[in-house]
């Protein structure tokens, strides 16, 4: 749905990264070179991010009547 | 009892302590994680949500949003027990928030938070809390106070509190044939060849994984460990500086070993 906040193994805050990672990614960087440049060093961290799928910009439309 | 620091940066520090007990640095560890209160947001009042999240997903995400703490100035989780968040500004900070979104997928991010205390405010301002689409509102108040690590994991101010022995490799040079093979298993790349010698670069990255010892055929490398010496590592959140953290663990073990002190000496006049 929407990024977590933080990792779920070892709790360090990782939301903050995923946009910078999602643009990167987008124009052809290796995600490999984007993780390590973001500074996450840990694989349960660079998990989160690598195995993200944003759904949320798809959902917003689907909501009860305003 | 002697402590270096190793490495440090703004969200890191490496401590080397010399001359102590492993009793001594796993307190120490174990206060950081549990123990060394910061603030966090703990209860949230929706005025208004319309967004596709329920109020307690997005309560959940802002309780996990680092804000930077100041321990003077707010009273702890014990003195506040019962306290009412909206009349006791000395144990709760307000920080609220009221958007409508003006068009579709607008992010809302940790940093349009409004904070009532200058100094409280979130540690990174571009953590996603919500996407509305047009028109949908959001509006809440949410109220944060100093708690420990115990009662739940959004106070503690560490992601990574370790220690670990140090390492001490012992080198026959009198058996090594300087073949290079433990130079190549090493996956840390602690040693290393030069001048007809085979040096350690650096120790303390060293894993005690053993790989040296064992594609060493003439045997002339021994790994072992210190039994005094210990490396401590924290990784901070951002609610405080790893610096500020260990010294705060520091006060509290001081604090608990007094009152224990005190436990003891009355229990010995009773006698």
């Amino acid at each position: 749905m929407l990024i977590p906040v933080r990792c779920f193994t070892c709790g360090a805050v990782i939301g903050d990264k995923w946009e910078e990672f999602k643009k990167r990614v987008e124009q052809g960087e290796d995600p490999e070179k984007v993780l390590d440049d973001l500074g996450i060093k840990r694989y349960c961290c660079r998990r989160m991010l690598l195995s993200h799928i944003d759904l949320l910009p798809q959902v917003i439309k689907f909501t009860r009547p305003l | 009892m002697k402590t270096r620091i190793l490495e440090k940066d703004s969200k890191t520090i490496k401590l080397l302590i010399e001359d102590t007990s492993l009793a001594f640095v796993n307190a120490i560890r174990r206060l950081a994680i549990s123990d060394v209160p910061t603030l966090a947001i703990d209860e949230v009042a929706f005025l208004d949500n319309t967004s596709v999240l329920y109020d307690e997903i997005i309560a959940h995400r802002l309780g996990l949003i680092p804000l930077t703490t100041d321990l003077e100035h707010y009273k702890s989780s014990e003195e506040c027990e019962g306290a009412d968040p909206i009349t006791n500004p000395e144990c709760y900070v307000r920080l609220f928030l009221d958007v409508e979104a003006k068009e579709d997928g607008t992010v809302i991010y940790s940093g349009d938070l409004k904070s009532e205390d200058p100094a409280v405010k979130p540690v990174y301002d571009n953590i996603p809390i919500v996407v509305l689409a047009k028109g949908q509102k959001l509006t809440f108040e949410a109220y944060a106070r100093l708690g420990r690590g115990k009662e739940h994991i959004k106070w503690s101010p560490v992601t990574v509190s370790a220690h670990k022995y140090v390492p001490v490799l012992k080198i026959n040079f009198e058996k090594c044939d300087l073949c290079g093979k433990c130079v190549k298993a090493c996956p840390k790349d602690v040693l290393e060849i030069k001048n007809d010698k085979l040096i350690i670069k650096n120790i303390f990255s060293c894993t005690l994984c053993r790989a040296c010892e064992e594609v060493c055929e003439p045997q002339a490398i021994k790994v072992s460990w210190a039994e005094d010496s210990f490396i401590l590592t924290i990784e901070s959140t951002g609610a405080l500086p790893p610096e500020k953290i260990v010294y705060e663990a520091a006060k509290i073990l001081w604090k608990k070993a007094d009152e224990m002190e005190k436990l003891i000496e009355e229990l010995s006049e009773g006698e």
